[in-house]
């Protein structure tokens, strides 16, 4: 898993986005130290580095300038100052993105991933499998065997995010958020008229009962 | 200056030259002086006053002629008596010293007024930047938390950065130029930006947002842009009827984009639709529901202002609200 290394003068966020990151499966690295942040990092090679504005002693901007010196390892900002100036001049500097506080975690998830993404130049797999289905993100269909389905982008969404949790139980309101971060503001009704529409279609393609309904839980695969 | 005026103004010094000059021709006359040469005389004086007099009036007349051109020509009235040109009586010269003297007391008072609006805007906002880090401590200590305690903390967290954001652009309102950068923007990354800042309101609220040809460019301020539709969002989430949803859409109109945000929500009474944007403005479903600050929609059209932007609202009680911005034409924007 790519290595991500925390630059973040506050230890209570230091220390909590060090665990979030965690939980989702990054390695994590902390500079608690600023005297000599070019140095740390070197020595711990992470793949990606978040990075504060109002660091003790000197700006991240100006440390910025000087990890470009020595690597393109890709930097995110993340600051509480949002004026429009500093963005662009963080940007110009070599930043690869720039994130206000306070962000919204699944937010802030996303564009870690985007910018790993683009960095690594690693396209994200077109197919999902889940027993016999499988849903191609491109196309817009399901297959199961011989039979396929055309999917509306809302129902491709939430299919594909059941099938990133094969087996757990996925809460209605995570499934909601999970489709909000995809530009798709739905609400429960919506949701369930989407559930009951996606259920026939892959009834039609032989899958009936693929999506379990847990009372009072959530959906499960 | 009108030579009636001048001249009514004036009325005691003619009256006591006319006095003088008709006693004096009496006393002449008493003394044997011919009436001819008396005529003459009188004449000659009338002459001689009626000169005086008009060269005064016209002297004058160009004078405050003067010190208009130069107060119509400055931008803080204020500083008008640093520049006047010297005067040249005794009585003027003093006057205009008077003047000068309250003219400093207020500059200074101005300038005492500037820099503690100055000082007090910047701690607004470096107070401002410095909450931010707590919440966001707060928000990722929440990620602990399972289920409904932390969404419902969630929400509570995003209620505390509205009312942050709030004094924030409050504070930024009084000098605008300082922040404000107007540039090209994609119209669907302003709205997904205001959607992403409020969206766990909206989903708290069970509102459903609909968006429609927001593929356009527009001249704007991003993240102003953006808190005008997150205070938008905000109220028809807050106002919200039964199946709420909002529609967001966007048209071209000749040069200019239309965007409007129409909700479904409980709408608003028509006789205070013309209030709604004036400061401290609660209404009666503000206050029936509480929690509303009346700064909302006070902000937008202050900050709309400023980027240009053209602001309506139209309402129908129980039916919803819509609010339609209209951002300016490139051509027309004075701040590019």
């Amino acid at each position: 898993m790519p290595k991500i290394m925390i630059i973040e003068d506050d230890p209570a966020i230091r220390e909590e986005l060090g665990l979030l990151l965690e939980n989702e499966g990054y390695r994590t690295a902390a500079v608690a130290d600023f005297s000599d942040v070019p140095g740390q990092i070197q020595g711990a090679a992470p793949d990606l580095i978040l990075m504060d504005l109002g660091l003790p002693g000197r700006d991240g901007m100006s440390l910025c300038v000087d990890i470009r010196k020595a690597s393109r390892t890709p930097i995110i900002f993340v600051t509480s100052w949002d004026s429009a100036s500093d963005e662009l001049r963080a940007l110009s500097l070599g930043g690869d993105d720039y994130i206000t506080k306070p962000y919204n975690i699944p937010v802030l998830l996303a564009r870690i991933r985007a910018v790993l993404r683009r960095v690594g130049g690693q396209a994200e797999s077109d197919t999902l499998e889940a027993g016999e289905l499988k849903l191609h993100l491109t196309r817009g269909t399901a297959s199961a065997g011989e039979k396929s389905v055309e999917l509306t982008r809302n129902e491709l969404k939430i299919l594909a995010y059941l099938m990133g949790n094969p087996g757990q139980i996925v809460p209605r309101a995570d499934l909601i958020d999970a489709l909000w971060d995809s530009q798709i503001y739905i609400d429960d009704n919506t949701l369930s008229v989407n559930i009951t529409r996606l259920r026939s279609k892959l009834e039609e393609i032989g899958l009936p009962g693929f999506i379990k309904t847990r009372r009072g839980m959530g959906y499960q695969l | 200056m009108r030579l009636g005026e001048f001249l009514s103004d004036r009325l005691d010094r003619l009256l006591i030259q006319g006095t003088c000059a008709g006693t004096a021709a009496f006393f002449l006359w008493a003394t044997g002086t011919q009436p001819g040469v008396l005529v003459i005389l009188l004449l000659s004086l009338l002459l001689v006053f009626i000169a005086f007099h008009l060269t005064d009036f016209f002297r004058q007349r160009a004078r405050l002629q003067e010190l208009n051109a130069i107060l119509d020509g400055l931008d803080q009235k204020y500083l008008f008596a640093e520049c006047l040109p010297p005067a040249r009586k005794l009585y003027e010269r003093r006057f205009l010293g008077l003047t000068r003297r309250a003219g400093q007391a207020m500059t200074e008072a101005v300038s005492d007024a500037r820099a503690a609006q100055l000082e007090y805007r910047e701690y607004v906002e470096r107070w401002v930047h410095e909450i931010k880090t707590p919440i966001t401590a707060a928000r990722l200590i929440c990620g602990h938390l399972e289920g409904d305690i932390r969404r419902r903390l969630t929400y509570e967290l995003g209620q505390i950065e509205g009312h942050v954001e709030r004094a924030l652009f409050y504070a930024r309102a009084a000098s605008p130029e300082r922040d404000c950068v107007i540039r090209p923007a994609q119209l669907g990354e302003i709205v997904s930006r205001a959607i992403g800042t409020h969206r766990t309101l909206l989903i708290q609220s069970g509102v459903r947002v609909e968006t429609e040809g927001l593929d356009l460019c527009v001249y704007t301020d991003e993240k102003w842009a953006a808190f005008i539709l997150g205070q938008l969002l905000q109220n028809a989430a807050r106002y919200r009827g039964t199946e709420p949803a909002i529609t967001i859409s966007a048209r071209p109109l000749g040069n200019q984009v239309q965007l409007t945000v129409a909700d479904n929500g409980i709408g608003i009474p028509a006789h205070e639709l013309p209030r709604v944007f004036d400061r401290g403005f609660t209404g009666s479903n503000g206050r029936v529901r509480g929690g509303s600050t009346g700064m909302g929609l006070y902000l937008c059209r202050k900050l709309a202002g400023f980027l240009e932007l053209g602001l309506t609202i139209s309402s129908e009680e129980g039916k919803g609200s819509a609010v339609t911005l209209t951002f300016p034409a490139k051509e027309n924007l004075t701040k590019l």
